[in-house]
């Protein structure tokens, strides 16, 4: 504490050092045109190498050889970090790499095109390059929506930015947050897994230690009906705080102890301990899932004047991704009930897997180990 | 250099769009031929020990994510490389670090976020990252040095004075000495400010420590007209060998202001990608119309404009003397100084503000100037004569502004 303390002043009176060299920008120019997208994104080189490390033999210089190397990583990396909405996500790819000069140095020119699900109507950018390294990186964008020009500089805080929909960019923004909802559902393996492990003996009733199928499909759904409010109930508190910035954990301990809600759902289901009141435990886990749903959130970012809306959209659309899970497992589970498919394979086999499945995530997230690579 | 007509006509078409837009597109991107063309330099190699000592500490910091000593150890270590290397990617890596301990700050935290915020001049935010500091910890000298610094910057000597009292409380009289030397500097008392910091000279122990108050007995001795010993002091200050990015900038302007612009040249050829640095080299190559003094007024542009269009102001001190001293467009200088000194009422931030409004006949906007000198009593005898030259402009002349 002593060093740093020992140029105090001298790091205020700096203030004309305060802004040499160029905090990091990348330029992204968007041309969409109907369904077509065509872009050219440049990122500084040495943002990259921050990033991914683009100096392969350590001599503080960046070869074009060296770049052309690792255009495959960059590719990834970079469109992982922007995402077009057109009604629907409009998957990119990058057709070509170049390079270029701006005042700060040397840049990665990415050229990427792709393809939109809707021809007209709002365009929705997400935009997150470096914001989780970087704070006070900035996206300077220039889009072209169907000759219609718009600039904006993209920071961590602006969320999902809507063009070209003014007076319905409300509706827009709440309904883009709601598309997320849904996507982030659906791609959280451990969220679905550990709402299956509790559907999975809905249609089920312990009768003398053995499984066997429920007599009516109300029982059945007014278990799940039970189980999936209490757990939107839950995980629907815990985001709204976090995302709020009222209640934080730290993430280790929240994908911890979500894989472990798995084990213990999965368990469960083997052993049976809690069998009548599984609505209680889908709400207890389901405050856990709430602070991962709001770390996911936390990416995406929320912009700062619609914070609420886009909360909301959010919220609702995994409500809607959880439903669609239901609606799909539901009947098929209700029809197969009383088979020995169902009751040994899907439930017991089921259970086993996604109990080892959770293991797996639980030793690697409470200890940081990668058993099972991507 | 040839041009075929699909690039001439992509080039015009990105100068309007640019135009259009403000943003820089003067280039074009290019394909290199040879994989072994460098596109890039980086600031270090792998292997060198400053790259090695930030690679540590990322590691420990990525080992315990929620480790807030381990955290706060790594933006500290990147927060010094952005005032040693003049960088603010630093800054935004630091930020990055600290902002996933939003709800659960640390001292050391709290301390270095408000850092942070004094760095981008949000003042007030530093403030109140500075107060939680000192309300979980109360003896974080730190603390009080950094709030002593930005109520100087803001010229409030009052609250700074208290900040001073503070240190010599928590018995850290070089901190003390260096604080207290600042307000009676700021409020009139030059040759206090010149013992005071005398004494705080002879109790530093770092390096660092004795490099910053050299620099301000430099100022110091040059606001009172003693060239010679300013001299001495700032040659002792670089004779210590560390880099350091506000020293050179103050010995390059005393070195512009005593007529020997050679010097400069010699003295900063090395820091072109400095932006005040630059802006020093720029002026005195100009000074003695050396032929690259138009590719680095023309970077300097570039890189104002490349700020702009990001929305970042912390700049406008330098810009405005840029716009007098190079662009010679005194009607936005003055605009930017006077902007500038809303914010920063420090000497440095007078003297552009006075000069821009004296070339651009505009005796209003020198007042909150006029103002700050007589209610302090600041004793430079240059500055002193600026203001009075202020006072004698035609009421009304005012210059239109012309874009650059």
């Amino acid at each position: 504490m002593k060093r740093q303390l020992a140029a105090f002043i001298l790091l205020v009176v700096c203030q004309l050092s305060a802004w040499a060299h160029k905090a990091s920008d990348s330029y992204l120019a968007v041309d969409v045109q109907g369904r077509a997208v065509t872009a050219q994104w440049d990122i500084a080189l040495r943002d990259i190498d921050f990033a991914l490390g683009l100096d392969g033999d350590g001599n503080a210089e960046i070869t074009w050889g060296e770049l052309r190397a690792r255009q495959n990583d960059i590719a990834a990396w970079a469109l992982s970090r922007l995402a077009l909405t057109r009604g629907g996500v409009c998957p990119l790819e990058v057709t070509g790499l170049q390079v270029d000069d701006h005042t700060d140095g040397g840049y990665a020119v990415l050229h990427l095109s792709g393809t939109c699900p809707g021809e007209a109507g709002a365009l929705g950018l997400q935009y997150r390059l470096l914001f989780d390294l970087d704070k006070l990186h900035r996206g300077l964008l220039r889009l072209t929506l169907d000759g219609a020009t718009y600039t904006t500089v993209l920071s961590p805080t602006s969320g999902v930015v809507q063009f070209g929909a003014a007076q319905t960019s409300r509706w827009a923004q709440f309904s883009q947050y709601l598309v997320e909802g849904i996507w982030h559902i659906w791609i959280g393996f451990d969220h679905i897994l550990f709402l299956l492990s509790l559907l999975l003996p809905a249609v089920l009733v312990l009768h003398m230690r053995r499984w066997q199928g429920v007599s009516s499909f109300g029982a059945a759904m007014r278990e799940v009906l039970w189980v999936v409010t209490s757990f939107t109930a839950a995980h629907s508190i815990t985001l709204s705080l976090a995302a709020l910035g009222l209640v934080s954990l730290p993430s280790r301990l929240v994908e911890s102890a979500i894989a472990l809600s798995v084990v213990l759902a999965a368990a469960n289901n083997l052993w049976p301990v809690v069998e009548h009141r599984r609505w209680l435990v889908a709400f207890g886990f389901g405050l856990i899932h709430g602070f991962g749903f709001a770390s996911v959130l936390a990416e995406l970012g929320l912009p700062a004047d619609a914070l609420v809306l886009s909360l909301l959209g959010f919220n609702a659309g995994v409500e809607v991704g959880q439903m669609a899970i239901v609606a799909g497992f539901l009947p098929v589970a209700f029809l197969l009930r009383n088979t020995r498919f169902y009751v040994r394979d899907v439930f017991g086999l089921g259970s086993w897997l996604t109990m080892l499945v959770a293991l797996v995530w639980l030793l690697e997230r409470a200890f940081d180990l990668k058993l099972v690579s991507a | 250099m040839s041009f075929n007509c699909y690039q001439w006509s992509l080039r015009a078409v990105l100068l309007v769009s640019g135009a259009l837009l403000a943003l820089p597109a003067q280039s074009v991107p290019r394909t290199p031929v040879d994989d072994a063309t460098v596109i890039e330099k980086l600031p270090f190699r792998a292997g060198d020990s400053r790259a090695r000592e930030l690679e540590t500490l990322r590691a420990s910091a990525r080992k315990s994510p929620g480790d807030a000593n381990a955290a706060a150890a790594l933006a500290q270590a990147y927060f010094d490389m952005a005032q040693a290397r003049s960088d603010p990617r630093y800054v935004g890596y630091a930020d990055a670090v600290v902002s996933q301990f939003d709800n659960n700050m640390s001292t050391d935290l709290l301390v270095i976020r408000g850092m942070l915020y004094q760095y981008r001049h949000d003042f007030d935010k530093a403030l109140v990252d500075f107060a939680s500091a000192l309300a979980q910890d109360p003896e974080r000298a730190g603390a009080h040095a950094w709030r002593g610094a930005i109520y100087l910057v803001e010229a409030q000597y009052d609250n700074a004075r208290k900040e001073c009292a503070a240190l010599l409380k928590l018995q850290r009289p070089v901190l003390h000495g260096g604080c207290d030397a600042l307000v009676q500097a700021y409020t009139g008392q030059l040759n206090s400010a010149y013992a005071t910091l005398q004494q705080a000279l002879a109790l530093a122990r770092y390096e660092d420590q004795r490099l910053w108050l050299l620099t301000r007995l430099g100022e110091v001795s040059a606001w009172l007209g003693q060239n010679a010993r300013a001299e001495r002091h700032y040659r002792d200050a670089l004779a210590l060998g560390l880099d350091d990015g506000y020293l050179l900038a103050a010995w390059a302007d005393f070195l512009l202001d005593t007529k020997r612009p050679a010097e400069v040249l010699k003295l900063l050829s090395a820091w072109e990608a400095s932006d005040p640095l630059l802006l020093r080299l720029a002026e005195a190559e100009t000074l003695l119309q050396v032929p690259a003094a138009k590719a680095h007024v023309q970077a300097l542009d570039d890189r104002f404009a490349a700020a702009k269009l990001r929305g970042d102001t912390t700049h406008r001190a330098e810009e405005a003397r840029f716009q007098l001293r190079l662009r010679k467009n005194p009607a936005l200088a003055v605009q930017l100084a006077a902007a500038n000194y809303h914010v920063q009422k420090e000497p440095r931030d007078l003297r552009v503000l006075l000069e821009a409004a004296l070339a651009a006949h505009d005796s209003a906007a020198a007042k909150p100037g006029r103002d700050w000198l007589q209610s302090t009593g600041f004793e430079d005898a240059r500055i002193r004569t600026l203001a009075a030259q202020t006072l004698q402009l035609p009421p009304v002349a005012k210059i239109p502004v012309v874009a650059p």
